[in-house]
């Protein structure tokens, strides 16, 4: 008999794990083509998925990349610095 | 040059650049080097002089060069003792691969007949970049925007003011190439992409 969780639930388990997450910050010079680049490269993400998050950065400001621990997290904002990207690490709201 | 990058085969990329532009990204190249050397990546904290000489890990407090500034951004907002801790463990590293990028920009120019010298006024060179190359490049060229942005104090919005800017303007130039940069990352991502 599968074990069913209410959506609640595996949010909780989702913020356990999950207690830490990389932002990434809009800034003047990086191309729009470029950081959706990057987004791709990196976090491996589809053509859509990182079109998405770098038009967050570009309209909101901010976009949450990334999350997991904080050892992970700051591997991940090194990555985007070494990239160009101005990015940072910061608690999940959980 | 009004092309840019092209794709090649096994995901690499070729631009040909007249002696003129090669000599310039090598001159950016060069400066991005220096200024990456300049300011020491050492620590800053008041440490004994003893401790100081066998402390080989990396400075906790942001780099006073704004360009530098921008290139190692703090990692932590609102806490400054934890951006301190990542610099202190990233920023070396952070460095040298910046500087090993445009060492890599400077290496293959020169393998693709670049000569200590342009004195040759009708010289092009063709650039052909494997896959690892050009990601290099593209990093450096987003570090060399960085750093003309950053110099230039380039923020959203503003093309109306660079666009209307009299040429004699020393910034206007400076414009150019930070636009004529951002020209060649967009056929690189273009080319890379394919």
């Amino acid at each position: 008999m599968p074990v069913e969780f209410e959506q609640s639930e595996l949010d909780d388990l989702t913020a356990v794990d999950r207690p830490w997450q990389t932002v990434v910050w809009n800034d003047p010079v990086n191309l729009m083509s470029y950081v959706t680049f990057v987004f791709q490269q990196y976090f491996g993400f589809s053509k859509k998925k990182a079109e998405k998050k770098m038009l967050e950065v570009h309209q909101d400001g901010r976009s949450i990349v990334s999350s997991g621990s904080r050892e992970e997290m700051e591997r991940d904002v090194q990555a985007m610095h070494e990239y160009g990207l101005w990015a940072t690490l910061e608690k999940s709201d959980g | 040059m009004a092309e840019g990058f092209e794709p090649r085969r096994r995901g690499g990329a070729l631009a040909t650049f007249s002696g003129f532009e090669a000599d310039l990204l090598r001159s950016l190249a060069s400066q991005l080097i220096e200024l990456l050397r300049n300011e020491a990546a050492v620590p800053t904290t008041e440490i004994d002089p003893f401790e100081a000489l066998l402390d080989f890990s990396g400075p906790t407090t942001a780099p006073e060069d704004p360009v530098l500034a921008r290139l190692f951004p703090p990692a932590d907002r609102e806490d400054d003792d934890a951006a301190g801790e990542f610099r202190r463990y990233t920023e070396t590293d952070l460095r040298s691969g910046k500087a090993g990028n445009a060492g890599l920009l400077i290496d293959a120019l020169e393998e693709a007949g670049l000569p200590g010298e342009v004195d040759e006024p009708g010289l092009f060179i063709d650039v052909e970049l494997s896959p690892e190359e050009a990601m290099a490049w593209l990093k450096c060229f987003t570090d060399m925007r960085l750093a003309l942005a950053t110099r230039l104090g380039i923020e959203d919005d503003d093309e109306d003011f660079w666009d209307t800017l009299p040429d004699e303007d020393p910034r206007s130039h400076v414009h150019d190439i930070y636009d004529w940069l951002g020209f060649l990352q967009e056929t690189l991502v273009r080319a890379l992409s394919r």
